[in-house]
């Protein structure tokens, strides 16, 4: 997207704007500032952003997305304070230097109402997108990507040299909030439940919100459904980072970053946030550019819990394909090592932070998994869900398990050795 | 005399008062029930914005001659943010 030129930014479409609703009312009402022909004098006391202050300028007819919006992530950024939180171990002494990065790095990406309906994030540069018309959906590439476009919107678009965009842009022109709806970005009303993290609470929004699995004759869905999620076969490969560091510059006294490296993986791991709302085994996983001296600028040890929080993290690529090299056929992805996160691809001064997410069993090969016996029918009632517990060492008449059986995990037993069908 | 005139300039009068009364329905136009007319017959809304801060923000050559001059931040973040 080019940069607007400062008087793109401001130009009114009045013909247009003064036919809606926030057209009634006057400049000043929401702007402040004064009556004025010279810019200064009309400038005095201005109001560049009113929704900023979203109770005083949009509840008086926005009532519900304004309270709502109190407990939104793009508003409270929480997931940032998550991750901050969680890798600092929250010390209290340290909350003052974080709170100083946080607000010198972080607080950037924090949007307003005005900065998705009526102008571009003030993060990009700001500039009204539509003559100060307010949209009710923001206009993708200027709102949504302008923001969220190194990942996401480069893998959405197709803009990753050598690999398409998602087949819902490229085949049905679909933009982020046919998926991403109002109701999910504006936040929930009940503060008890907002969001911690992008991945807190009910997956929304979900595939199969669209995509019914239970009858679509596809025999992989059925197999793999539960414990797989969507984009495990149908998203390609995506973008990784390594070693953000944020410092003030000395020169200018601004605030910069720098990463260490940018590039592209595909990689499935186990599940680090497995629950009820996530209860697949394998995800895709994205390297986050954490790194244990991210904010070394802002004091010493401010990530003394690193290794409390993966870097290799749930991921859900924006690249939706029907057809990925990891599902051309079942062999194309057992037994495939490349697509897997084992421990030879994680830095070694990660492996701890990663020990949840590295898969140290590679699924089986088909022709093990088909010959495999199956669990006998009286296991259904099992209370335990240890299979070692009993076929380590033959316990109760259990057969042992074959030496070459080690490397599994007790958790993917199930996946060779099944439960006869009712 | 007197009264003779005085009669003659009141027919005039009358005649002039009678001519002006019959010619003005003609000169007008009738009565339409053309939208143009409902719209005039409509109370204009008042400019629901502040025109000096319209004037100026539809105006392309008043916000470039107005605008502060860019300063261009040096940028010193390297990478993907």
């Amino acid at each position: 997207m080019a940069p607007l030129e400062p008087w793109e930014k401001v130009i009114v479409d009045n013909e247009k704007f003064s036919q809606t609703d926030h057209g009634e009312k006057t400049c000043i009402e929401c702007h402040a500032g004064v009556n004025a022909a010279e810019k200064e004098s009309a400038h005095t006391d201005m109001i560049a952003s009113p929704s900023a202050d979203p109770q005083k300028f949009c509840a008086e007819c926005h009532e519900e997305e304004t309270a709502n919006y109190a407990n939104a992530l793009h508003n409270t950024q929480a997931g940032y304070w998550t991750a901050i939180n969680t890798r600092n171990g929250n010390v209290p002494e340290d909350h003052e230097n974080l709170q100083e990065m946080f607000g010198n790095h972080c607080a950037t990406c924090h949007t307003t109402c005005g900065e998705c309906h009526v102008s571009q994030p003030k993060n990009v540069g700001g500039g009204l997108f539509s003559g100060h018309v307010f949209e009710t959906t923001p206009p993708m590439t200027r709102s949504c990507t302008a923001c969220h476009g190194s990942r996401v919107g480069n893998e959405f678009l197709g803009k990753n040299e050598g690999f398409p965009g998602d087949v819902h842009f490229r085949e049905a022109r679909m933009n982020c909030v046919k998926c991403h709806e109002g109701a999910e970005l504006h936040g929930t009303a009940d503060s008890a439940t907002a969001p911690d993290h992008r991945l807190s609470g009910a997956e929304e929004p979900k595939c199969t919100d669209c995509h019914m699995l239970s009858n679509d004759g596809i025999d992989m869905h059925q197999r793999h459904g539960d414990t797989l999620s969507c984009q495990v076969c149908h998203s390609i490969t995506y973008t990784s980072c390594d070693g953000c560091h944020v410092e003030v510059s000395s020169k200018t006294g601004n605030p910069f970053f720098e990463t260490e490296a940018t590039y592209t993986t595909f990689f499935i791991g186990r599940n680090p946030l497995q629950s009820e709302d996530r209860p697949y085994e394998y995800v895709p996983v994205r390297h986050v550019p954490a790194a244990p001296t991210s904010y070394q600028f802002y004091g010493e040890n401010l990530q003394s819990n690193f290794d409390a929080a993966p870097t290799w993290v749930y991921s859900t690529p924006h690249n939706i394909q029907r057809n990925t090299p990891q599902n051309a056929s079942c062999e194309a992805c057992h037994g495939s090592v490349q697509f897997f996160l084992t421990a030879d691809k994680v830095r070694p001064e990660e492996m701890t932070a990663n020990q949840n997410v590295i898969v140290s069993a590679l699924p089986a090969p088909v022709d093990l998994i088909l010959a495999a016996m199956p669990q006998p029918a009286e296991h259904a009632s099992l209370v335990s869900n240890s299979c070692v517990a009993c076929h380590e060492k033959g316990v109760r008449d259990a057969m042992a398990y074959p030496e070459d059986h080690a490397v599994y995990t007790n958790e993917s037993c199930s996946s060779c050795h099944v439960l006869p069908k009712e | 005399m007197a009264k003779e005139r005085f009669l003659f300039f009141l027919s005039l009068l009358i005649i002039g008062v009678i001519a002006a009364c019959s010619a003005k329905p003609a000169a007008s136009p009738a009565p339409s029930e053309s939208p143009t007319e409902e719209i005039s017959a409509t109370p204009m809304p008042v400019s629901p914005v502040s025109d000096e801060c319209i004037a100026c923000h539809t105006d392309k050559q008043r916000l470039i001659d107005t605008s502060a001059p860019v300063v261009e931040a040096e940028g010193e973040s390297k990478g993907v943010g």
